[in-house]
């Protein structure tokens, strides 16, 4: 293993400062944890930082598939200004759902690369953000007899399982109109 | 005063580059208060963010504050 990057003592007062106001301003009441990452699926995800949250508005925080979770998630890896290919090394959880997300991915990418090998009809799976798309492909990265790969655009973007044999469909339905005008294939 | 005026100057003002030139205006409505984010024009790519999802979060975040203070608030990005 390399040296860390990101670090408790050098982003966790950073982190801090700006949870706690932005928890003050929107009136959540939660306490969190700045961490030292840990790895229940270090195949997956290897985060240097977690921070987790507990309180009584966590389920705020989950709902809408942890929509508020996430943005705070987002926002915070924008404000430490941390480049897109470095986005999973900063992991926000509460109740567990983020490690419980990533075996529920793992498992969904099996059965749907089962059901591929069994009736030769390609799998679309609903939309996901880039991270979660990284955990079906990686989930499959041993499958020799089948394929996946990201179609459409943001946040339509999904995964989508092939036979290794057969070509990808045009997704043209995914995207836009607008978009499509143009576009060389 | 909600406190929402300063939640998004305090978050667009932690993402630009020109945290000076950051400045956001509250307009009342009768059920929705319109926030208006003005920042330098090289520092819009850094509110809006890829495909919106800066913008998108910030829009989150207030979604949450309007659930507990019961209004809804809208921000607009002026470019």
């Amino acid at each position: 293993m390399g040296q860390k990057k990101y670090r408790v003592e050098t982003v966790g007062p950073r982190i801090e400062a700006f949870l706690n106001s932005t928890r003050e301003r929107i009136g959540l009441r939660v306490k969190f944890e700045v961490t030292d990452g840990e790895t229940p699926h270090p195949d997956f995800e290897n985060p240097e930082i977690m921070v987790r949250f507990s309180g009584p508005d966590v389920e705020l925080l989950l709902a809408n598939k942890a929509e508020l979770l996430l943005a705070l998630e987002q926002l915070t890896m924008e404000m430490l200004r941390m480049p897109a290919e470095e986005h999973s090394l900063l992991c926000f959880d509460a109740n567990d759902y983020r490690v419980l997300r990533v075996e529920e991915l793992r498992l969904s990418a099996l059965a749907a690369a089962d059901k591929v090998k069994r009736t030769r009809v390609p799998f679309e799976f609903s939309p996901m953000n880039s991270r979660e798309r990284r955990i079906i492909h990686l989930a499959l990265r041993n499958e020799l007899t089948l394929r996946s790969e990201s179609v459409g655009m943001a946040p339509h973007r999904h995964v989508v399982i092939y036979p290794s044999d057969m070509p990808s469909k045009p997704d043209t339905a995914s995207v836009p109109a607008f978009a499509r005008r143009g576009r060389r294939r | 005063m909600t406190g929402m005026k300063e939640l998004v100057e305090d978050i667009a003002k932690a993402l630009v580059d020109i945290p000076d030139e950051v400045s956001v205006r509250e307009v009342q409505g009768e059920q929705v208060t319109v926030l208006e984010l003005r920042v330098a024009p090289s520092d819009l790519g850094k509110v809006i963010g890829k495909q919106g999802r800066t913008a998108r979060s910030i829009r989150t975040l207030l979604g949450a504050a309007g659930m507990k203070l019961n209004r809804r608030f809208t921000l607009e990005i002026l470019e």
